[in-house]
């Protein structure tokens, strides 16, 4: 133990030894810019002095072809020569070495006389990885337990006698959501970050995050990070005061910054996207966590904590599951068909395969949700009320709600795969190709 | 346009300086006059809070590395928790003494966050020195407010507490982004701008 804490004092007082940075200030030309002409240099300007070795800066075609030449420092800028370029979309991976030998390292793109394409189709990034996934799919899970949680609370409690103690749990639930979506987010942004800059974990911790910052997903996660601070506050005076009133602007507002995940995703950038698209990929998500969330906030809070408020709780959740899976069925089939414009896509493509295996299971839980609705509900209504019978309906909820969880992990992975191309009139040229 | 690091830093300057005066004017008073009126108790666990929430836009927008990012964001989480946990403990929704074992915490963090964060050597620019100094004196600080858990009321403790935060706020204020401290300022920092 003595050992382990004189390694830890020793690590953090000679840090320096191992690692001093230089950062990035700008680049000429500037990140995701199309240039007319093709350049005759790349530059970089620093905050620091730095030292290049040749091969430090690769400037690489969409076939990964570099066109780099030779790399020279003065004052605080690195200067690459670039041979003539051909018309395309171009990758710059580079390379400095900043004081007491540190390597810093970066990634970004530009397009010679076409547009440029975004820095996470970098030549050499590798895509989504199960990790991603992974990250992906407790971020929607977090989401959807922030904004079904505080959609139970102010929609199907509203009016009711709620007691404190519930009261207090969902806010605490809510509130957990928030924090937990804050850290994937953070997770998220840094997997992308660490699959473009294709860098070791040692060299990726400082390596230049802006161009991935100035993506559409960078934005998304920069709003979103902001948005749901101001969330977790809200909820956090909600609680500490007892004032349900803090998690009306919590909810509106969650409702609005999720939509970065739909303005980040397939329906905003990729070709072929358009208003619509974005409208419905939002609805779609929006409407899938009130559901989801609001499920899981029923099943594991209100059945346990608020016996008498089950049956009226139940009733209105279950109108309130009917609109939002109407809107996500309609969202879902529109999106499904402007992506999958051909039928046999759906089984001669991953992405169409991975929409099967979410659809078959949003079958069983639209049956599952069917049977409490039609079957539960009634029930319910005629004065069932042995403890043995709402206790199979409280785990028969949470089955519901654990099927529905699995439906978002299937959705994460169809995020981060990538639709058929769809046929349009100017092809955009990228730089993507994947190793 | 984002304003130089250094000014960020003089903002949460302010923040930790308004902290230290108000813990220091309930030190003096003592807790039985401060708390008197009762909006008092909530300032300085408030101001915690609201920096915690302020230090959410500093980690999102100075992405130009990835520990920075990491940096920033462990200082927003550790404030909002600290200073929230404070805030249920003078409101009365807490009760557990041990709550207070946040603000220790978030001392230890924010000091490992400073020291890991900074890479450059102690004389390689001012800011660098500032850091290494924040780190270790968030380090070694963490000690008061732990003290302060097993003795709330005792106030030579409470008065090092909020000495603390002066200090801490003193050496932030004399933060700059590319400045020579006592003399020294390494040729691979760049040209002073100030």
């Amino acid at each position: 133990m003595k050992r382990l804490l004189a390694v830890g004092l020793l690590a953090l007082a000679f840090p320096a030894a191992a690692s001093a940075h230089a950062t990035l200030r700008y680049t000429t030309p500037k990140f995701g810019t199309e240039v007319q002409s093709s350049p005759k240099t790349i530059v970089f300007h620093f905050d620091q002095v730095v030292k290049a070795l040749p091969g430090f800066v690769e400037v690489l075609n969409d076939k990964g072809k570099d066109y780099g030449g030779a790399v020279r420092v003065s004052g605080l800028d690195m200067i690459a020569d670039v041979k003539p370029l051909p018309r395309g979309a171009y990758t710059v991976r580079w390379r400095a070495i900043s004081a007491d030998s540190h390597v810093v390292s970066g990634v970004w793109t530009f397009g010679y006389g076409v547009k440029a394409p975004s820095v996470m189709d970098a030549y050499g990034a590798g895509g989504p990885t199960v990790a991603e996934h992974i990250v992906r799919w407790i971020w929607f899970l977090s989401l959807a337990l922030t904004i079904g949680a505080l959609g139970l609370r102010l929609i199907c409690l509203r009016g009711l006698d709620v007691p404190r103690r519930l009261d207090r749990r969902i806010s605490v639930a809510a509130g957990i959501g928030v924090v937990v979506a804050l850290e994937t987010g953070i997770a998220a942004f840094s997997l992308r970050a660490e699959d473009a800059l294709q860098l070791p974990i040692g060299r990726f911790l400082y390596g230049d995050l802006s161009p991935i910052a100035a993506t559409a997903f960078g934005q998304a996660f920069i709003i979103m990070t902001l948005g749901f601070a101001v969330v977790l506050a809200l909820i956090f005076f909600a609680w500490l005061l007892d004032r349900t009133i803090f998690l009306v602007p919590a909810f509106l507002m969650s409702l609005g910054f999720v939509s970065g995940l739909s303005l980040s995703g397939h329906d905003a950038v990729d070709p072929g996207s358009y208003w619509a698209t974005k409208l419905a990929d939002y609805v779609h998500l929006a409407a899938a966590s009130l559901w989801i969330g609001g499920l899981a906030t029923l099943a594991l809070l209100v059945w346990r904590e608020a016996p008498d408020l089950r049956r009226p709780v139940f009733h209105r959740f279950s109108n309130l599951a009917t609109v939002s899976i109407a809107l996500v069925l309609a969202a879902g089939i529109y999106l499904a068909i402007v992506r999958l414009p051909h039928l046999h896509d759906l089984w001669s493509t991953g992405y169409g395969q991975v929409l099967l295996v979410k659809i078959v299971l949003v079958l069983v839980v639209l049956a599952w949700g069917g049977f409490h609705k039609l079957i539960v509900g009634p029930a319910l209504e005629r004065g069932v009320s042995s403890d043995g019978v709402l206790a199979r309906i409280g785990r028969s909820l949470i089955g519901e709600s654990v099927v529905a969880a699995a439906v978002l992990l299937v959705a994460a992975v169809l995020v981060d795969s990538r639709p058929p191309v769809q046929p349009i009139k100017a092809p955009p040229t990228r730089a993507a190709v994947k190793r | 346009m984002k304003p130089h690091a250094e000014m960020v830093h003089w903002m949460f300057a302010t923040g930790l300086l308004l902290l230290g005066l108000t813990l220091l004017a309930e030190a003096v008073v003592g807790q039985e006059v401060w708390r008197k009126r009762r909006w008092r108790t909530y300032l300085w666990p408030g101001l915690a809070f609201g920096m915690g929430v302020l230090m959410w836009p500093v980690m999102a927008f100075f992405t130009n590395s990835a520990i920075h990012m990491y940096a920033h964001g462990s200082w927003a989480e550790v404030l909002m928790l600290a200073g929230g946990a404070e805030l249920g403990l003078v409101h009365g929704r807490l009760t557990s003494r041990w709550w207070r074992l946040t603000m220790p915490i978030a001392f230890v963090v924010t000091g490992t966050a400073f020291l890991v964060h900074e890479q450059n050597t102690w004389y390689f620019a001012r800011s660098a020195f500032l850091h290494h100094l924040l780190g270790w004196t968030f380090l070694g600080a963490a000690v008061i407010p732990l003290a302060l858990v097993f003795r709330p009321r005792a106030m030579g403790v409470q008065s090092a507490f909020a000495l603390t935060f002066v200090v801490l706020a003193a050496m932030l204020y004399c933060d700059r982004d590319v400045a020579p401290v006592f003399g020294h300022l390494s040729p691979l920092a760049g040209i002073p701008h100030r």
